[in-house]
């Protein structure tokens, strides 16, 4: 693996004395999201494996190419899980693309999002240095938190090469609850049972109907369920899962859809477009041609921002544009770490 | 903390105990969250650690200035930052020796040094206390509005039983409390003969001296110390089981006297004895408590209390839910009291010398005690008690806790 | 003192305190890194924003440094003046805005108290879940500045989980928001860049914190142990049982013995080890956590098992806990305090080597830390008049994280590198890590006038001290020239 590395690391040095951009990837199963893709691929699915795993130290290392599924079968054989609930999109994805991505499911708004559970990474920048961050503990503060940084960054920063992640115990039980109720009461509900103790997992609405998930010891579940009411749903790990990777219809045409995020407790946004709740109300996806500046107005008022997450015209920039005095820290950043802005350029497209 | 004490003060009693309460601190902090004065200002200036340092510097032969006597002159002595601190740092002993120092070092103005010598040498004086309201005149216009303030309605004493037992105690008169309130220690004298103990008032004592002392006067408390040393010595003698005082304020006092007097030749055993043998009125009912109890419940319970722990109780002699345990075991509601840590402003002659905080103080206090709708006040401090019913203007009265013991006791 | 600086300092507001004499700065010269002080040509306590941003457009265009201070509880020195700057103290920035129970989340200024934030929150079954032992004083500005944890962080994170938004203000003065109230925020993540960058990157000025549930049941746990190796093991073993405790602490003989001494928390003296561990959740499911807990406590030769019976009983173990470096300082009248992390495998094989160095060069050695997240605090004891000594417990805890950037784990897990672990930080990091930590920094204050000198060691300095990188007991690397 040192040889690919080295060779990963000639290959980033050659592109920057050539200034020829590099498209970095993994299975691109996420190539949809972001910015448009411009360069020679940088394939990273060889440099593959889970370099240390010890399940009683609830940390795991590995290699960015290694698949998404292999990571989540090996610790699943130990009762753990990655807590982020990573969505695939597509069964080649990459625990790389995962993290270049930051993108959470379901469970993400009740313990956390990817950027949470990175502990450390092993990067390449654009000068062609191979860089660690962070490390294999759970308490670190050396240096600046590199680590999360990479963490959503599309790869315009560096080349992941490994990552340590802190992993938890998968909850034994898990039961999924149905109820019908508008929008205004699904956002309200939820904001409510989130400030209480419940052992809650996940929360979608769509369509009139709201699903609560409970994870947890039996006991706790079986309690959980007795206060909250609903139905009980059959086979909802199917359904949490089509929403996780959306492959549930309302997610399969090629309308442009929009990933609004917003705090918690906004009320019904009322846009005129087929919507799906999701994390107790703090997204919100949604389907349709709409007015880009108006939305993207309407969404900061509420202090959100809005994402054109899939088909549609990218022209208009994917990403909320940044305030002035933010932008400028993001090109310096990018500076520092890409002098000649050589790592998948323009993938992150609100601020150059 | 490291030091480095000056040559003028390392091998003085008083620096050597300095530099040893120096030593200890770890200048974590942890006294700034429940210091009053920090709470108000924000100013690490105004904290105990600040304070701490400024004090410090001041033995490590830095000049000092008046600068450093502000933030002194700020601090309440109040002691939350000792219940605070986890390296037990004992604050008060240090503010002291600091104050002491500072008072010899930078001076007062000439308006300042008479308003303090009226209050050490008049307050000090029983009876003489109305006659400083009458001198207070002359140091407008601070002393007379907030002394003026201070002065309740005068409640009569009741009868005081007559020494009929075989055990017996001493009581302080103090100088303050007779002329606010002289029925607080004859409520002692009566509950404490219901469970067969008389109570003994020696008139020659007086005021226990704290009132100089922490105006950084300590050779005229010294004199005050040895005048009730000398009064109650026969009576200890003949086998007084202990010193009892009612006003908090001047039993943290009474518990220092054997320190205070500890390097004098004559008077160190008779004041470590009286130490030893002080006990603040509610350690004396609490020890009580089994043949009092049934004579209390004997009555209907009373209303909601709200409990204002003095200082000097709970950080000074660090006694700490026992007259709460008392009021509740006596049928008492006890209402919720917010940050029940915080000083109320009224810290000796504090509230007349910076009455701006202590008014601050006092608000805050006030709006905490009535969070819970009592319908009396209790406390354990007159001081304190007074202070808090200038601010009241009789919307709730305010009761020292044994007079409301006696209330009950009278009642069954 | 400069006299341009204080001309612009006067037309801000007449009223801002600015402190000039020595008399009154030195109070200020320190935090509670003791060993350690320089006193600032002035100190401000500016009462909001406007003013903070004001004083740094002064400061930059004049090139004069700017150290920010809060509460002063950081223990690397992170809140140590400048002698040719101005110190910014926050700590009457200490509004307490709106508690949002519905949103759980609280707004608050960066001088607030972090126990404050929790009382304020209560009255809604909410708290701030971050619990550093000095919570009661510790501002929530030095939180996020150093990514403070706390003893409940093994299951509630550290202060970069539990912040959703901040207010900056940068080295030139311009102010802005960085993450938000709503689960993300767009653009590169730099509430995780900030947070933990130990005021170097620019002056935090509010914070929206996320609150959590009080949950519906705890369990505090004590257990005693005859050996420390015996603890150490139950600590792994709990965690492999599928439980993640709310909190996991250790403390050896030296420090159950100092804080049954002051704060008689009725620890069992005959122990050499003792676990505290606390359980939280909903009812059923600590009681499940509890039989397993109890079983691995037992298999490990648990002597003692004692449960809190009452809330009371639960607060007393856990402030003898928080107060226990206090404690300490009865010991001996000084001490020094380490903070590497470790992975939790290595244990008791790092704390016997740690006992064997502590031998080695004949000081006093106890530990007091956070086993569950492999956070190691040993407190080193000398004697600061005795000459020497104090150097040589430097070098000594110098060994010791030494120790844990060779078993894969880092010199500080949350009291940050301060001016305490710049030699540190070179045996961590590379070059051109390091060369990275200060584009990062220019990337924010291109001055460079925001607590200078700190937290990252200038590259010149490695050299000096001779650079030596032993990550993860690779020796240097040949091939990085060092200049
Ligand atoms: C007894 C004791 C126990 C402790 N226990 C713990 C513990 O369990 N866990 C833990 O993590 N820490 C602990 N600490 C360390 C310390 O309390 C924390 O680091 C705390 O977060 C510091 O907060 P502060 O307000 O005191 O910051 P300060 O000490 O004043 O400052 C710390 C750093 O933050 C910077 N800073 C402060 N405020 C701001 C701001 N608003 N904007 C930008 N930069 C700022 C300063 O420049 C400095 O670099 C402990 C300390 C003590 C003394
Ligand atoms: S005695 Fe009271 S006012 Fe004085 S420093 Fe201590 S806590 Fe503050
Ligand atoms: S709490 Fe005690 S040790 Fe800490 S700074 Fe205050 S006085 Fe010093």
């Amino acid at each position: 693996m040192e040889n690919l590395i080295q060779s990963l690391t000639e290959r980033v040095k050659q592109a920057a004395s050539n200034n020829t951009p590099l498209a970095i990837h993994g299975g691109n199963s996420k190539s949809f999201y972001g910015g448009a893709i411009r360069g020679d691929a940088l394939d990273l699915r060889a440099y593959t494996g889970i370099i240390d795993y010890e399940p009683k130290e609830l940390v795991l290392t590995v290699r960015a190419g290694t698949p998404l599924q292999e990571i989540e079968t090996a610790l699943e054989a130990a009762g753990q899980m990655l807590p982020f609930e990573p969505p695939y999109y597509a069964d080649t994805a990459t625990i790389g693309g995962t993290v270049a991505t930051g993108l959470s499911g379901p469970r993400r708004p009740y313990t956390g999002a990817v950027r949470d559970f990175v502990l450390g990474t092993r990067i390449i920048n654009g000068k062609g240095e191979d860089l660690s961050f962070g490390g294999r503990v759970i308490k670190n503060v050396a240096g600046y938190d590199v680590s999360r940084l990479m963490t959503g960054a599309m790869g315009t920063l560096g080349v992941l090469l490994d990552i340590s992640f802190k992993v938890l115990p998968k909850p034994t039980d898990e039961i999924t609850l149905r109820f019908e109720m508008d929008e205004a009461t699904a956002i309200q509900r939820f904001n409510e049972w989130a400030g209480k103790p419940l052992p809650i997992s996940a929360t979608s609405w769509h369509q009139g109907v709201a699903m609560v998930r409970l994870s947890g010891a039996a006991a706790g579940v079986k309690a959980a369920r007795e206060k909250l009411g609903g139905e009980a749903v059959a086979d909802a790990q199917a359904f949490w899962r089509d929403l996780r990777d959306h492959r549930a219809p309302f997610f399969e045409d090629a309308e442009p859809l929009r990933r609004l995020s917003v705090p918690s407790t906004t009320s019904p946004l009322s846009l005129d477009l087929p919507q799906w709740i999701e994390w107790g109300g703090a997204l919100r996806w949604v389907k349709g041609a709409a007015d880009v500046k108006v939305l993207r107005e309407k969404i900061a008022s509420v202090g959100g921002h809005a994402t054109l997450f899939r088909h549609g015209d990218k022209s208009v920039g994917v990403f909320h544009p940044l305030a002035p005095v933010l932008a400028k820290i993001h090109v310096n950043l990018k500076a520092a770490f890409d002098p000649d802005n050589i790592l998948n350029p323009g993938r992150m497209d609100n601020f150059s | 903390m490291q030091t480095n004490l000056a040559d003028w003060i390392k091998d003085t009693p008083e620096g050597r105990e300095a530099d040893s309460i120096l030593r200890k601190c770890v200048h974590c902090g942890f006294c700034l969250a429940t210091c009053p004065t920090y709470n108000l200002l924000g100013d690490e200036l105004d904290s105990p650690r600040g304070r701490i340092y400024l004090m410090k510097q001041m033995l490590e032969g830095e000049a000092v200035t008046e600068k450093t006597q502000l933030h002194l002159d700020r601090c309440l002595t109040c002691r939350s930052c000792e219940s605070t601190c986890p390296s037990g740092v004992q604050y008060g002993r240090l503010v002291d020796i600091g104050r002491e120092l500072v008072e010899k070092k930078v001076g007062r103005s000439v308006a300042e040094g008479t308003q303090r010598g009226v209050l050490k040498r008049a307050l000090p004086r029983t009876g003489l206390f109305s006659a400083a309201l009458a001198l207070g005149r002359i140091m407008k216009p601070v002393l007379p509005k907030a002394l003026a303030a201070k002065i309740p309605v005068k409640r009569t004493p009741g009868a005081w039983p007559a020494p009929r037992h075989a055990r017996n105690m001493l009581v302080l008169q103090g100088c303050v409390q007779p002329a606010i309130d002289p029925d607080i220690n004859a409520a002692t004298a009566r509950v404490l003969d219901r469970v067969g103990v008389s109570l003994i008032a020696v008139p020659s004592a007086g005021c226990c001296g704290s009132l100089p002392q922490h105006l950084g006067d300590a050779e005229a408390a010294h004199v005050l110390i040895k005048r009730n040393i000398d009064a109650w010595w026969t009576y200890i003698e003949a086998g007084a089981e202990a010193v009892v005082v009612t006003a908090s304020g001047c039993g943290t006092m009474v518990a220092e006297y054997g320190h205070a007097l500890r390097n004098d030749p004559v008077y160190a055993a008779k004041a470590a004895k009286i130490s030893a043998l002080f006990r603040d009125v509610s350690q004396v009912v609490a020890a009580e408590q089994e043949r009092l109890s049934p004579l209390l419940r004997a009555s209907t319970p009373p209303s909601r209390v709200a409990f204002h722990s003095p200082c000097t109780l709970q950080h000074g002699l660090k006694i700490r839910g026992v007259v709460e345990g008392l009021l509740r075991d006596a049928g008492f509601e006890l209402t919720a009291v917010p940050d029940g840590h915080l000083c109320c402003g009224s810290a000796g002659t504090y509230s007349i010398l910076q009455p701006e905080l202590s008014k601050q103080l006092r608000g805050n206090k006030i709006a905490a005690l009535t969070s819970g709708s009592p319908a009396v006040i209790a406390s354990a401090n007159v001081a304190c008690m007074a202070h808090l019913e200038s601010g009241l203007d009789g919307k709730v009265p305010v009761r020292h806790w044994i007079e409301m013991l006696d209330e009950q006791l009278a009642a069954s | 003192m400069n006299a341009g600086l204080l001309a612009d300092f006067s037309r801000i507001t007449p009223a801002l305190n600015v402190i000039t004499d020595h008399e009154r700065l030195r109070p200020f010269e320190t935090d509670a890194f003791i060993s350690h002080r320089a006193v600032p040509m002035c100190a401000i306590l500016p009462e909001d924003e406007t003013q903070v941003a004001a004083i740094l457009a002064s400061c930059s265009a004049r090139g004069v440094p700017v150290v920010t201070r809060g509460a002063g509880t950081g223990i690397s020195g992170g809140a140590i003046p400048s002698e040719d700057g101005v110190l910014l103290v926050l700590t009457r920035m200490n509004h307490i805005g709106k508690v949002d129970h519905q949103a759980r989340t609280a707004t608050v200024g960066p001088g607030v108290r972090n126990l404050a934030v929790s009382d304020a929150a209560a009255a809604h079954n909410l708290f701030y879940a971050p619990d550093p032992s000095s919570q009661l004083i510790c501002s929530i500005g030095g939180n996020v500045a150093e990514n403070s944890g706390g003893v409940h962080c093994l299951k509630y994170g550290l202060t970069t989980h539990n912040v959703l938004q901040v207010r900056l203000v940068l080295s030139g003065g311009e102010s802005m928001t960085l993450g938000s109230r709503a689960l993300d925020a767009a653009g590169y993540d730099l509430m995780a860049v900030v947070t933990g960058s130990e005021g170097m990157l620019g002056l935090v000025t509010e914070v929206v914190v996320k609150l959590t549930p009080v949950p519906e049941h705890v369990e505090t746990l004590l257990a005693a142990f005859p050996s420390v190796t015996d603890a150490a093991n139950a600590v792994g073993r709990i965690i492999g049982a599928g439980v993640v405790p709310a909190a996991l602490e250790m403390m050896d003989k030296m420090v159950i013995e100092a804080c049954e001494k002051f704060m008689s928390a009725g620890f069992p003296l005959d122990a050499e080890a003792l676990l505290l561990i606390e359980l939280d959740g909903v009812r059923e499911e600590v009681a499940d956590q509890l039989v397993r807990v109890e079983q691995v406590l037992n298999d490990c030769h648990a002597q003692e098992i004692r449960r809190a019976k009452s809330d009371a009983e639960r607060e007393k173990l856990w402030k003898a806990r928080k107060g226990a470096f206090a404690a300490l300082a009865t010991i001996r009248p000084d001490y020094y305090t380490i903070d590497g992390t470790i992975p939790r495998r290595c244990l008791p094989d790092v704390l016997a080597r740690y006992t064997q160095l502590a031998e080695e060069y004949r000081m006093l050695v106890a530990n007091v830390f956070h086993a569950g997240d492999g956070n190691l605090h040993p407190c080193i004891f000398y004697d600061a008049t005795v000459p020497g000594e104090m150097e040589r417990s430097e070098e000594l805890g110098g060994k010791m994280l030494e120790i844990c950037v060779e078993v894969g784990g880092t010199i500080t897990g949350e009291h940050g590198v301060g001016v305490e672990k710049l030699r540190q930080m070179c045996v961590q990091f590379r070059e051109a890590e390091l060369a990275t930590f200060h584009a990062i920094k220019a990337a924010f204050d291109p001055a460079g006038i925001l607590n200078p000198g700190k937290g990252v060691p200038s590259l010149k300095r490695c050299a000096e001290w001779g650079g030596m990188h032993v990550r993860e007991g690779k020796m240097p690397r040949a091939d990085i020239p060092r200049f």
